[in-house]
């Protein structure tokens, strides 16, 4: 589990490691409190939900966020056997003590709720943006998701999206890092993005963080 | 038909079936990135 910050909830005196972990290129041991790390949401997903007491109850399914903000809502999750099929019960973000590189960590099982509490039945059938075509507002198909950018640090914010160019040819076309914007349409059948966002694309995870950051900035200008 | 056919018959059905059962699971299983809608600040944990 990567870096370590005071005050586990509930828990007085006890240490309680940062949200996060050594994401995709992002090298997190040893953090200093509040840094974050970037991570792709389809390696959080098949992740183990293990309790502090070292039990794994379940694994991570889908990953949840909010369209609006950004922030991750929680987790689905689905059983630790190979046969089981999805659980239940729901993992939301107020649940989870840390999550780390390999395992999201959860306090006891009393940290999983009722599915509804993190999302619909309804809204999961055709929120997944996985394979969703990016739209500019002016217009253009600038290609289609392929993963998603988290940010995880005291919380978790999706903060990007890796795309596939839609003129990407060939068995491994390349992909590249789109930043998330603020004020953003998303469905599961196309994601609206203003045009500016595609002059901040990155190459690689590494590069993206400051392209994210410089996109931020410019919205903020762009707002004021 | 010889009484072996029939058994390679039965064997390649279960076969079937236990590999399908086995997608569907898997499929089941495997998870995505599902957008919602939320008012206010959500995702608030490890507090």
């Amino acid at each position: 589990m990567s870096g370590e910050r005071a005050g586990a909830a509930g828990q007085p005196g006890r240490e309680r490691p940062e949200a996060g972990g050594r994401g995709e290129g992002s090298g997190a041991a040893g953090r200093a409190p509040g840094a974050s790390a970037l991570m792709l949401a389809t390696g959080i997903a098949k992740r183990p939900v293990v309790t502090l007491g070292g039990e794994a109850v379940a694994q991570v399914r889908d990953i949840v966020f909010d369209s609006g903000g950004g922030h991750i809502v929680g987790f689905t999750l689905s059983g630790r056997r190979r046969l089981s099929g999805p659980m239940k019960r729901s993992l939301p973000w107020e649940g989870v003590y840390a999550l780390g590189h390999d395992a999201v960590m959860i306090e006891n099982e009393d940290a999983l709720e009722d599915p509804g509490e993190v999302v619909e039945r309804t809204e999961a059938k055709g929120g997944d943006v996985l394979e969703s075509r990016v739209l500019t507002d002016g217009g253009k198909d600038v290609g289609k998701i392929v993963d998603v950018v988290v940010q995880a640090g005291t919380t978790a914010d999706v903060v990007g999206y890796e795309i596939e160019p839609g003129d990407a040819r060939g068995r491994h076309p390349r992909t590249a890092f789109l930043p998330r914007a603020e004020t953003i349409s998303v469905s599961g059948q196309a994601l609206v993005i203003p045009a500016l966002a595609t002059e901040f694309m990155a190459d690689d995870l590494p590069g993206f963080e400051a392209q994210v950051r410089a996109f931020r900035d410019r919205m903020r200008k762009g707002a004021d | 038909m010889d009484w072996w056919i029939w058994l390679v018959v039965v064997v390649a059905v279960l076969v079937v079936l236990a590999a399908s059962a086995l997608a569907v699971q898997a499929r089941r299983r495997s998870g995505g990135v599902i957008a919602v809608k939320r008012r206010g600040r959500s995702g608030r944990g490890l507090k």
